[in-house]
């Protein structure tokens, strides 16, 4: 069974939750999803992250029986894990639109409790993906790139989940990146200094099997470098 | 709050820290990695050169980017155009943070704007089987 096979199944058995406004897939599935056809050929991590509003969270909690073939794990309640090998790992996710960037905290429940990442906040509902005859939730792009390029990471899954940005900008809109300019320009300091900095380490980056390589877009990433410090205050 | 949680709360919260310190520190040794980056992020080739070499592109008015005077030892890294690299004996490297480029004290790099209007054009001077 192939990993798209089972991305879309997974997707498939959390339709219910999917279904409540606001909520989006997040995180590194995102261009897999929106590769055409869903082809998700890009292999960084077996789950996928749902993203939910934090305003949001009763009426997810109220789907929760409703999803199929997969159960809360009992160390980790915001991480739902499949009862069959043909689904992935879900992580339920808490995007508050109040929060700082890098900031972090728990939303308390017993049922399912949170981590909330500040770094959500730049998401936007974009456009669903339709996949098979379902209407699958994912963020605009430019939100996307923010936060993958916002988030601190090393090592091979570092280098991995940047590739992810990789990919995100070759599915990207001149339209997109308009936006992720102008989203860039309302980041605090700190945050536009590391996200200029994952874009050198990004264009810096060779070849990953299973994975864009950045090495022919380099001059791509050169270019956005240099447009993020226009957009710097002088 | 699971004790998973707690921990990557913890986490999380340091890497912030950490951000915000670092930010701090830009201007200083901890940011000369990411302006060696920068400077990288330009270059669509890099090729070490001797220090003779560098005194001969200096001796034509390229000056060396300033983040080479930064470490140590000293690099000397310049922009360079294609007629002054095929002059040269040049040793390729790949643009990344290799243990190559890391090693070599004289690099000169050519742009991405110039290097499509070079391509498939002679390569400089190899030594060393480069």
């Amino acid at each position: 069974m192939s990993f798209r096979e089972r991305l879309l199944a997974t997707l498939r058995g959390v339709r219910a939750v999917l279904d409540e406004p606001g909520v989006m897939v997040g995180g590194s599935q995102v261009p897999n999803l929106l590769q055409p056809g869903a082809g998700s050929t890009l292999v960084v991590s077996q789950d996928v992250d749902i993203v939910v509003p934090v305003e949001k969270h009763e009426a997810v909690r109220q789907r929760l029986s409703r999803v199929v073939g997969l159960k809360p794990s009992r160390e980790e309640p915001s991480v739902w894990l499949p009862e069959r090998p043909e689904l992935i790992e879900v992580n339920f996710i808490g995007m508050d639109a109040g929060a700082r960037a890098g900031e972090t905290y728990v939303f308390e429940h017993d049922e399912l409790p949170l981590l909330v990442f500040g770094n959500l906040s730049v998401l936007r509902l974009g456009a669903p993906v339709e996949v098979d005859g379902q209407l699958v939730p994912v963020p605009r792009p430019a939100g996307l790139l923010i936060e993958k390029l916002s988030t601190d990471r090393s090592g091979e899954k570092g280098d991995r989940d940047l590739l992810v940005v990789m990919g995100l900008l070759l599915v990207s809109a001149p339209f997109d990146i308009d936006e992720l300019e102008a989203l860039y320009r309302t980041l605090p300091p700190e945050q536009r200094y590391a996200i200029r900095s994952n874009l050198s380490i990004l264009s810096l980056l060779g070849p990953r099997s299973e994975m864009p390589d950045p090495v022919p877009h380099r001059a791509q990433l050169a270019r956005l470098m240099a447009r993020l410090e226009r957009a710097e205050p002088a | 709050m699971t004790a998973a949680q707690r921990e990557l709360v913890r986490r999380m919260q340091g890497r912030a820290l950490v951000r915000a310190w670092e930010y701090r520190q830009r201007d200083h040794a901890k940011g000369a990695w990411f302006r060696l980056r920068r400077v990288l992020v330009d270059a669509a080739r890099a090729f070490a050169i001797s220090e003779v070499d560098a005194d001969r592109l200096e001796a034509q008015g390229l000056r060396p980017v300033s983040i080479g005077r930064e470490l140590s030892p000293e690099k000397r890294i310049y922009f360079g155009t294609w007629a002054q690299i095929e002059q040269l004996e040049a040793s390729e490297l790949e643009v990344r943070l290799s243990a190559e480029l890391l090693q070599s004290t004289a690099i000169v790099l050519l742009a991405h704007e110039i290097a499509p209007a070079v391509a498939g054009q002679p390569e400089p001077r190899r030594v060393d089987g480069g």
